[in-house]
């Protein structure tokens, strides 16, 4: 029988060429449960989930023109967790399986290569295994509703596609944009990313966000800006200061009637520049609420698919081998990839359980890795009334989430702080 | 239990505020409690075995290649004969661009000179093995001048933040004296004409090197370059 194989979505082309000895682009999801997870069980769960979610358990493999992804022959073993999130998936695992799936006291965790999907997607598969894990230990019936997939369906043609492709206008939007300022400090720690997270009552957070007039996005991303506002105003002059931006990443399925389960997400990048002049928090809010909204609507939107896509489909460009696309495409990505924000804010938003599956999980978790050249990252995910704030870094330095916690605090937002390790 | 100096709740356990480090105290609590960390204590093994592992079996496999030669060689004529030139260029090469292959970040400010070193080397011995009188008039002064042209520009790119254009415009500029030179060189061991294809070449890097160092130094014309030249 002939494997089942896939090409990358417009989004996943430039993850496996930008990928180094001891970086590759990761995002891990978690569920913690009441009780213990019983391995076993977990295991069986993962393998049961293999046929509905073809698109999940998948190797990378590179072929003349471009990579793609291959079906693997056995699901991923479950393992114990390492003492750090997002550990460095090697070359050799990527081939194997882009999908690690772990396991440690109560928590469930998947890490995914971005090459397999994005946030919106991954939190569908985490879902549906926490909800099949679920139904085998504890015999829960748990209907296929609120991101939880039907097992016994067979998977979705619409799930497998690259919305990318589909929903590209016929015009693309250029748009130059200003390099962001850079935050200091370089890769310290290697392939181990210490981890802070703030678990913050989602209800307070909310109100915060409704009673400065944004979005709670919006409301942290302000907040952020504010904390590395301070900390460029530490370091430079303001004759050297360059704008703070924001990455936000959006979830494209909210703009489109797209079901797909693989990448189908575009970044923005709202911003203050401080050389004109000092900013209110208000302020920021205000003028990060009025760039999102000018920048997220459906044409725009489409307009920047276009533009992505556009090369993918210059027939020139397809014969070119992938060895000399690989290079090119880090070059570009090094040019502009990294240098449009200081750093990311990805908020999952709220994440609704069937009602037959709440009383189980405490809490969900959403990490983003830190990208090659920033030092640090931040996710967002709220479950069960309590937002999770994870910040994940590459240095020592835990100046930028002391900034930014304090500051909720300050603000009257109560912050619960969980570390993996203690600063010494 | 809160941190006094941040104001975050923390977990029950830990000794110090994982943001700013302030020591925590709690009167409440005798005794030490165990620390409840959210991650295991196991960690992966990354070993750079793999890459060790082929660069000792290329290293083997030259060597038998060079070994092959020199049998081959004495073999059929009784002498070393042309296994030299195979045996020197392998390993010139293998110091030129493998030995850094070794270590994980191979520093370019140490393996650069130890490249160029191996290759002058090189030609040293083909110098003095072929009988010509090339080597200290032409091959090594060129050589150095080209060692001393890519050290430089590693050493301003690397270590220098500012100036890009100006240093671009003169290593442009330094690149066309160093072609007068070549053939300065070439004149002295060969005997040929004074200046003809130099001067061509050494013309076209002033006019590059001087257009660099002018864009430097008008602001407007940067900004308009950069504009031209965003990718």
């Amino acid at each position: 029988m002939s494997k089942v194989w896939m090409p990358l979505d417009n989004a996943a082309l430039i993850f496996p060429a930008i990928r180094r000895k001891n970086w590759s682009n990761l995002f891990r999801q978690s569920v913690t449960l009441t009780e213990a997870v019983d391995p076993a069980l977990l295991q069986q769960a993962v393998n049961e989930l293999m046929p509905r979610f073809p698109s999940f358990y998948l190797r990378l493999r590179r072929g003349v023109f471009w990579y793609y992804l291959e079906e693997v022959e056995a699901p991923p073993r479950v393992q114990e967790d390492y003492a750090y999130p997002l550990t460095f998936m090697t070359k050799k695992e990527m081939r194997r399986c882009c999908l690690r799936v772990f396991y440690y006291r109560n928590r469930i965790a998947v890490e995914f290569f971005h090459v397999l999907s994005d946030g919106g997607g991954a939190m569908v598969y985490l879902k549906t295994l926490a909800a099949r894990y679920l139904t085998l230990r504890y015999g829960a019936d748990i209907p296929p509703e609120e991101g939880v997939l039907d097992m016994a369906a067979p998977p979705d043609p619409a799930e497998l596609e690259d919305s990318f492709q589909r929903y590209a206008a016929d015009h693309a939007a250029y748009c130059p944009e200003a390099e962001a300022y850079r935050l200091p400090g370089k890769r310290e720690l290697g392939c181990f990313f210490p981890l802070i997270t703030g678990l913050i009552p989602a209800e307070v957070l909310h109100e915060k966000a409704k009673a400065h007039g944004c979005t709670v996005t919006v409301f942290l991303s302000a907040v952020m800006a504010e904390s590395i506002l301070a900390i460029q105003n530490q370091r430079l002059p303001k004759r050297r200061q360059k704008p703070v931006k924001i990455t936000i990443p959006v979830d494209l399925r909210r703009l489109f009637p797209s079901r797909t389960l693989r990448n189908f997400a575009l970044t923005v990048n709202p911003g203050v520049d401080p050389r004109l002049g000092r900013y209110t928090l208000e302020e920021i809010c205000r003028s990060f609420t009025h760039q999102l909204a000018a920048e997220i609507t459906p044409q725009r939107m489409a307009g920047r698919i276009a533009e992505n896509v556009e090369p993918q489909r210059n027939r020139l460009l397809k014969a070119v081998p992938i060895l000399l696309k690989t290079p090119v495409m880090r070059a570009v990505y090094n040019r502009r990839g990294e240098r449009l924000g200081c750093l990311n804010i990805s908020n999952l938003g709220v994440q609704k359980l069937p009602a037959a599956m709440a009383p189980y999980v405490e809490r969900m978790e959403f990490i983003i890795g830190v990208q090659y050249s920033y030092p640090n990252n931040c996710s967002v995910v709220t479950c069960n009334g309590i937002t999770c704030v994870s910040m994940i870094r590459s240095t020592q330095s835990t100046e930028l989430e002391r900034r930014f916690f304090s500051r909720l605090v300050e603000l009257g937002v109560p912050v619960s702080i969980e570390s993996i390790e203690e600063k010494a | 239990m809160y941190c006094v100096k941040c104001g975050v709740k923390l977990a029950e356990g830990v000794k110090t505020c994982p943001l700013c480090a302030t020591p925590v105290w709690c009167p409440d609590e005798a005794g030490e409690k165990e620390e409840r960390t959210s991650y295991s204590r196991r960690y992966p093994v990354i070993s750079r075995q793999e890459r060790l592992t082929a660069m000792a079996a290329l290293t083997a496999v030259l060597l038998a290649a060079m070994l092959a030669c020199l049998s081959i060689c004495l073999n059929m004529t009784g002498r070393v004969g042309w296994s030299f030139y195979v045996i020197v260029g392998t390993a010139a090469f293998y110091f030129a661009f493998l030995l850094p292959l070794w270590f994980r970040k191979p520093h370019p400010m140490v393996f650069v000179p130890v490249s160029f070193a191996s290759v002058c080397l090189l030609l040293l011995l083909l110098s003095g093995y072929t009988g010509g009188h090339w080597f200290l008039t032409f091959a090594f002064p060129l050589t150095l001048l080209l060692a001393a042209l890519t050290i430089g520009a590693l050493a301003l790119y690397r270590y220098v933040k500012k100036g890009t254009l100006f240093i671009t415009g003169g290593l442009l500029m330094a690149c066309g004296g160093a072609c007068l030179l070549a053939e300065f060189f070439e004149h002295l061991t060969f005997g040929t004409d004074m200046f003809t294809w130099s001067v061509y070449a050494a013309v076209v890097f002033f006019l590059f090197g001087g257009f660099f160092i002018l864009a430097g130094m008008i602001q407007p014309l940067k900004e308009h370059l950069q504009r031209k030249f965003f990718i």
